[in-house]
């Protein structure tokens, strides 16, 4: 599927770029080191409206601006409640019992992605939206924050705007942006007790925040065992051998293999299930505990690029064009003939075949290395002061 | 709770404390993204309105086409302006998320072209178009006439040639339908309370003059109060140019200061040597 | 650190904020532009097509380069003091004295007393030039004159002709009997070059070319018979987009040079674009075919050097000038971030500077990160100068 844009550049300059990312160490355009992030402009609590906004303006002018709501819904009542440990058996305990059947269920988040110059249906619009819901779901313990109780929860509404038109892949903008708008994502503190109809405080400088904020003191609606933050979604590429991030549109129009990563946080809890990745670490200070929670392939819109010409077989090249000379034509369209085939140094041929493992491998452990990118990008972003 | 207009009379107060003939807090900025055309970010209260502009630029390769010559044949003799909103799904106070297709918007989609039409100079771009995207983020009433003025400010932002600004705001009235009451003052910028219980119109006008660009009436209303309205709205729509009017000259001026733009001739000294 | 975050304008030193935030002082009615910030220094609400500047001091230097503007008032711009008449408005009456002659940017209204007036209908600055009273805006897009440099992309192919994305409000025309054939070979067009067409250009090649004339409706007409236009390879491309009226890449007397670059780099030929599309490439010597050598004569070099013209295949190029190409592109960047003119002399200063900064830089030469802070040092060092 398109994944942007298509960005429209001459063979000739395909090749440079290519060519550029190609050394080692990779030559970027803007000269940029392979890990190093544009600089971008953050600000949370724009819409007082909201329970919780962000907006984040990248360099090259893309801006993205992400709201959202929470309201409270009844739950449909389910024919099996599973429950979570062998405790939510005994019924004579209160605490237990709000314990034994805290669910959320992946209906409670709704997140809808607006691009312009797009319809709703679009088969990239919810493709994106797909992906940022996914990391948002996958570890299933984000709707358990979304509990009241055996009767209500909170649904809550993402919607994300994007504000310009996508000139590049929107999808590390849109990630960031939701992530901060999560962070200062408040609700209103709860007053009832129990599985009475919920009863909220009016005074909302008491709401407490979705995710608690390091340093306070957790507040009573954290039941389940908190993710500290909400995932975040990378850009990440790979041209040769060469791993680079957060790639502008020129650098992704020469991948030969793009990368969306995921990364949530460890919550530390024992849980069995195979397929996850973790990385084995103690909890040092200033080191998230990073956990791998989707990887998707994106389509680099390399692949869709005309490919350049050699002399050989260009026409309008050098002699052969004025050229009366039928013998030396022949001779040079045999030429052209086996080097069609053949890459040539200099002309921009668009990448085929998919990614190999190994280079898949070697990206997804350079996101999630102790102090590495992902490691940044969370720190920067619990930085941002919260309204 | 139903707008309780009784004790209205008494204290000539509306329920935020403004008086009839008060405009609500307007804040606007423009130039809020250096990549587009031109840009602009406005409030009407809590309305708040995002716009962004692109053009006038030529649309890609259309497919089909036949080499038309530089002149144009075929194509149109005037730029086309047109219009694109998106209503966020949290701009109201319950969510909820307006399609594409929905007919609210392609009629202020319509409205707001026209409206623009009007008073840009389209014939200096033929064949060419001019992009308009608008982004409502919050709504407190008076959404059409917020749009207006930032989709003017856009416009000017991007330098787009245009006779005056089109500067629009809404007008009530306190009586409703079938009261009969003389004592029914209008009301100037209406609030989403007052737009759901009062009739109301929404007018934009060229400018400082009287000519009325834009005038959508969606509720009803006893004929006679209609022109006590529409004077009322026309005084507001200057007010509002002045402001409109005001925030593009400071920041013409700032940009003069950081030396952005050289100062030319000033309007004062224009003798001829 | 990888990433920078930055707050808007409004945690930093200066109240006024670009931010959506704003402390709002419940006055009614009162337009508070609090944010008219510059937002041509904030890296993030910025891209490479954000406004670009004329610095103040520098001006007087480029007033007498580029000469297709207006007389300049001699007044002294860098004091504090503007005044509100230095600005109009659309709709906003400039004079009703009939000894005006009205140019772009203006129209007639009538005034009280069957006057007509001369109104602006744009936000800029009046010029005059004898008698015609113009305005200018403070942003516009590019508007080709004839005899410009333009660098374009081919977004189009038609039958006989291309169209040229120039950064103007309408595309641009490349007719396929303007430009020159291969070898040199001066013959008229055939419908085999128009079943042709696309080896000479494709869409999304790069040319250099200039304005030949304009259409009635404002439109270019390019054309590529020199030596020195033609298909661009070998390099990068940046698109730099001034406000109405000069900012940005500015006409002056050389838009094309090659520069001697440090580090080994070797030449690199810079194309500045007066639309503000940007070419940096390695400079190559034209290759001289092999049946043509000795037989270099004044009727011949068209010949000989056009063999290459059309090629869209890069020669090899030393990492050392693909390095030196992108300090290059961080200096053009820098200067329009930060609000400084883009002409041959500024970016050799800046090039230069550049090089010196990454001297004292930890990463040595091999450091060419321009941006956000490196970059308004070099714009700093540069105003000193």
């Amino acid at each position: 599927m398109a994944s942007s844009q298509h960005v429209l550049l001459s063979p000739a300059e395909l090749a440079y770029l290519h060519a550029s990312l190609s050394l080692t160490p990779p030559i970027r355009p803007d000269g940029r080191s392979p890990t190093q992030f544009r600089p971008l402009v953050a600000e949370t609590g724009i819409l007082p409206g909201t329970n919780g906004s962000a907006r984040i303006c990248f360099a090259d002018g893309t801006e993205a601006i992400v709201g959202v709501k929470a309201e409270v819904e009844r739950t449909r009542t389910r024919h099996d409640f599973p429950s979570l440990d062998d405790e939510g058996a005994e019924d004579d305990d209160d605490l237990d019992n709000q314990h034994d059947v805290v669910k959320g269920d992946n209906d409670w988040v709704e997140m809808t992605v607006e691009i312009p110059g797009y319809r709703d249906d679009d088969a990239g619009t919810v493709f994106l939206s797909a992906m940022l819901s996914e990391a948002l779901l996958a570890d299933g313990e984000f709707t358990k924050r979304l509990w009241i109780n055996r009767r209500f929860h909170w649904k809550l509404y993402l919607d994300i705007l994007l504000i310009s038109p996508p000139l590049s892949y929107p999808l590390p903008l849109l990630s960031l942006t939701t992530h901060l708008a999560l962070l200062a994502t408040r609700l209103p503190r709860l007053k009832s007790e129990g599985d009475e109809d919920p009863l909220f405080d009016d005074d909302w400088a008491a709401a407490p925040y979705l995710y608690t904020r390091p340093g306070k003191k957790g507040s009573k609606k954290t039941v389940a065992a908190p993710t500290a933050r909400p995932p975040v979604t990378l850009l990440v590429m790979a041209v040769g051998n060469n791993i680079i991030f957060d790639p502008s549109k020129e650098e992704l129009a020469v991948a030969d293999v793009a990368l969306a990563v995921s990364v949530g946080e460890h919550t530390g809890s024992t849980s069995s299930k195979p397929t996850e990745m973790d990385i084995d670490t103690e909890e040092t200070k200033g080191h998230h505990n990073l956990r791998l929670l989707s990887v998707r392939t994106i389509d680099p819109p390399s692949r869709l690029t005309p490919p350049g010409i050699p002399n050989a077989s260009n026409s309008a090249y050098g002699a052969n064009a004025g050229a009366k000379d039928t013998e030396k034509k022949k001779q040079q369209q045999e030429q052209a003939r086996t080097t069609e085939s053949e890459a040539v140094e200099g002309v921009w041929k668009a990448p085929r075949g998919g990614a190999k493992t190994l280079v898949m491998a070697a990206l997804v452990q350079k996101v999630l290395e102790k102090g590495g990118v992902a490691d940044e990008v969370l720190d920067a972003l619990d930085g941002v002061d919260l309204n | 709770m139903p707008l309780d207009t009784s004790a209205y009379s008494l204290a000539l107060l509306r329920v935020d404390g403004r008086r009839w003939n008060e405009l609500r807090r307007i804040h606007a900025q423009i130039r809020t993204q250096a990549a587009a055309d031109g840009s602009s970010y406005l409030e009407m209260g809590h309305t708040k309105v995002m716009c962004v502009v692109n053009g006038p630029s030529e649309p890609g390769p259309r497919r089909g086409a036949t080499s038309g010559g530089g002149g144009g044949g075929g194509q149109s003799k005037n730029a086309e302006v047109a219009v694109n909103i998106v209503i966020a799904g949290f701009s109201s106070v319950d969510r909820k998320r307006r399609g594409r297709g929905d007919k609210h918007i392609l009629e202020l989609q319509s409205t707001i072209s026209q409206a623009l039409a009007a008073s840009l100079h389209t014939h200096l771009f033929p064949h060419s178009t001019i992009n308009i995207s608008l982004h409502v983020l919050s709504q407190d009433g008076s959404l059409l006439a917020a749009l207006i003025n930032a989709a003017t400010l856009a416009c000017v932002d991007a330098g787009i040639p245009m006779t005056d600004y089109v500067a629009a705001c809404t007008a009530g009235s306190t009586s409703t339908y079938a009261a009969n009451d003389e004592g029914a003052d209008p009301l100037l910028d209406m609030n989403h309370q007052e737009e759901q219980e009062l009739p109301g119109l929404t007018v934009a006008t060229l400018g400082d003059s009287d000519r009325v660009a834009v005038l959508v009436c969606e509720s009803r209303v006893q004929v006679s109060r209609l022109e006590g309205m529409l004077a009322v709205g026309v005084d507001g729509c200057k007010q509002v140019r002045e402001i409109l009017d005001r925030v593009v000259r400071e920041k013409g001026i700032k940009m003069i200061q950081e030396g952005t733009v050289e100062r030319g001739v000033g309007l004062n000294d224009m003798e001829l040597d | 650190m990888p990433i920078t975050i930055l707050p808007p304008k409004a945690f930093r030193d200066q109240p006024p904020s670009r931010s959506l935030n704003h402390d709002s002082d419940d006055v009614m009615s009162d337009a508070t532009s609090d944010s008219e910030e510059d937002s041509d220094t904030q890296p993030g609400g910025v891209s490479l097509d954000g406004g670009a500047t004329i610095h103040p001091r520098k001006r007087r230097s480029a007033a007498a380069a580029s000469s297709t503007f207006t007389k300049r008032p001699k007044t002294n711009v860098t004091s504090s003091s503007v005044p509100r008449s230095a600005i109009v408005t659309p709709g906003e009456r400039i004079t009703t004295d009939p000894q005006w002659m009205r140019g772009h940017g203006t129209y007639l209204s009538s005034a009280s007393l069957g006057e007509q007036a001369i109104t602006s209908s744009l936000a800029g600055i009046v010029t005059r030039t004898n008698k015609l009273l113009s305005v200018r805006p403070l942003r516009a897009r590019y508007t080709p004159e004839v005899g410009d440099l333009v660098v374009g992309r081919i977004v189009e192919v038609q039958a006989k002709r291309w169209r040229v994305d120039v950064g103007s409000t309408q595309l641009a025309a490349l007719p396929l009997s303007a430009i020159n054939l291969p070898g040199g070979i001066l013959r008229k067009r055939t419908e085999t070059d128009e079943l042709q067409i696309r080896t000479f250009f494709a869409e999304g090649d790069l040319v250099v070319a200039e304005v030949q004339q304009l259409f009635q409706d404002g439109g270019a007409v390019l054309h590529t018979r020199s030596l020195k236009y033609g298909k661009l390879r070998n390099g990068v491309f940046m698109a730099v987009s001034g406000t109405g009226g000069g900012g940005g890449v500015v006409r002056s007397r050389r838009q094309v040079w090659t520069l001697e670059s440090a580090n080994n780099g070797g030449p690199i030929d810079i194309i500045l674009g007066v639309n503000g599309y940007v070419w940096i490439s390695k400079h190559v010597e034209p290759v001289v075919p092999e049946e043509a050598k000795g037989q270099t004569g004044i009727t011949n070099i068209e010949e000989v050097v056009s063999a290459t013209m059309y090629s869209s295949q890069n020669d090899r190029i030393e990492p050392e000038t693909m390095r030196e190409i992108a300090r290059i592109r961080g200096v053009v960047t820098a200067l329009v971030e930060n609000g400084l003119r883009v002409d041959e002399d500024m970016v050799t200063k800046g090039y230069n500077e550049a090089v010196e900064l990454a001297l004292v830089s930890a990463e040595g030469p091999e450091d060419v990160y321009l941006g956000g802070e490196r970059g308004e040092q070099l714009a700093a060092a540069l105003t000193a100068v």
